[in-house]
């Protein structure tokens, strides 16, 4: 037994110097074939079976972490879609400033930008704005938009201002139909129009669509600023005066910013505001 | 009962350059035939371990296109000292595992690079022993831990005999 297992570690070891021999001889390349006729095979199948098991475990690795990627995906478009509206809220910020800015450049009267931090929606139509008695408001500033007039200042705090609306119902001003130079006055409506009023009969050669722009009499706003434009006309027959229902330029229920008109100017704004001829 | 051991033999000596790159840590994948030269040598005695370490021995070479019969020497001469001795040692007793399989393998190593300087092969000693060798060694010996513990486990659980 013991001889047996010398004899075969010796025959062993005689194959293996044989080979190494045979090598060196320059007769390698028949013994690796050899042996590579036996193992290429066996290879084959085994790096099938290993790329089989592999694949299986990554599959079921897959499976299992694409319920967790899921939820990370879905939480990252969620905060994509915020920074996209932010992006977006900016962009608009941006332009409607850029549009203000543009505006206030133009104006040949100082002004003051201010942003609306509140609205009374209800029986009064007011803003609140973040300017007030330490940025020289006074009472009576009128407020436009780049579209054109939104209202004037009727109270004046110390950091912030109440701007009545042109649509308030107790808002009144001197106006004139920009094309036919038709007198009138505006005032505000509950429904959030406004009316154009006392216009003479002889003056009622205005059509709808035509603008109505700020008068300057009254000493209030100056003149040429854009009001609205003239949704209806209402004809009472033989009564002495006429009147409209406009639909204010500015978009009050959207306004962000506005330019408080601290000084003052006799001039024709009207060619300040080239959107609303 | 023979076409398993043959099926053990082959499987472990192909499984080096199949399964083992998986289980690579940095550059160093574990010498799996060894491995199992020395569980089988230990278990079925001298001739077993002789003939799968040329069996073995002789896959790697052919797969690593060196010289055919160095690692098939060595290995044989891994499977039969272990073999014979193995008989002697408490193997299940991790203090024993771990360091023997990292001793034979330097063993190995060292006896594989001096029968390669027969044939002038160009790497130097230090560098083998350093990169190659010695890490393989302490991974050989985690490896062989491992499979060892496994084994006993499993038929500790199954109601089988001591591995050995």
């Amino acid at each position: 037994m013991r001889v047996r297992r010398f004899v075969l570690l010796v025959s062993v070891l005689g194959v293996c110097l044989l080979l190494l021999t045979l090598q060196t001889r320059g007769e390698g390349a028949t013994a690796g074939q050899v042996v590579a006729l036996v193992t290429t095979p066996l290879q084959t199948v085994l790096t099938k079976a290993n790329r089989a098991a592999v694949g299986l475990w990554t599959t079921y690795l897959d499976w299992k972490n694409v319920r967790s990627e899921n939820r990370r995906l879905r939480g990252e478009v969620e905060q994509l879609r915020v920074d996209s509206l932010r992006v977006r809220e900016t962009e608009d910020e941006n332009a409607r400033l850029r549009r203000l800015l543009t505006l206030r450049e133009r104006l040949p009267l100082a002004t003051v930008a201010g942003e609306v931090i509140a609205r009374e929606w209800s029986w009064a139509r007011a803003l609140t704005v973040n300017r007030g008695r330490g940025d020289n408001v006074l009472r009576m500033t009128p407020a436009i938009a780049p579209e054109g007039l939104v209202g004037r200042v009727v109270e004046v705090r110390s950091g912030t201002s109440i701007v009545q609306l042109l649509t308030d119902p107790a808002s009144t001003g001197g106006a004139t139909v920009q094309r036919t130079r038709t007198p009138g006055i505006v005032e505000g409506e509950p429904r959030g129009t406004a009316r154009f009023k006392y216009m003479a009969r002889d003056g009622a050669a205005i059509q709808i669509g035509d603008l109505v722009v700020t008068s300057g009499l009254g000493g209030v706003f100056p003149k040429g600023i854009p009001i609205g434009r003239v949704s209806a006309i209402i004809d009472r027959g033989s009564a002495l005066f006429h009147y409209a229902t406009l639909t204010p330029v500015v978009d009050f229920s959207r306004i962000e910013e506005v330019l408080l008109l601290t000084g003052q100017s006799a001039q024709d704004l009207a060619a300040h505001f080239p959107g609303e001829r | 009962m023979r076409s398993a051991l043959l099926l053990v033999i082959f499987g472990g000596g192909l499984a080096q350059t199949t399964f083992a790159p998986a289980l690579r840590i940095g550059d160093i994948t574990p010498d799996i035939p060894l491995v199992m030269v020395v569980l089988l040598a230990l278990r079925r005695g001298p001739e077993i371990g002789c003939l799968s370490g040329f069996v073995t021995g002789l896959l790697q070479d052919a797969a690593g296109g060196g010289f055919i019969g160095a690692q098939a020497l060595t290995k044989t001469l891994v499977g039969f000292c272990v073999g014979q001795v193995g008989g002697r040692l408490w193997v299940q007793e991790p203090l024993v595992q771990i360091p023997g399989l990292v001793a034979l393998s330097l063993l190995e190593g060292i006896a594989r690079f001096l029968l390669l300087q027969i044939f002038h092969f160009p790497g130097s000693f230090g560098d083998l022993m350093l990169y190659i060798v010695l890490p393989q060694s302490l991974y050989n010996g985690v490896v062989g831990a491992a499979v060892v513990l496994t084994l006993a486990g499993v038929e500790r659980l199954r109601g089988w005999p001591s591995w050995r």
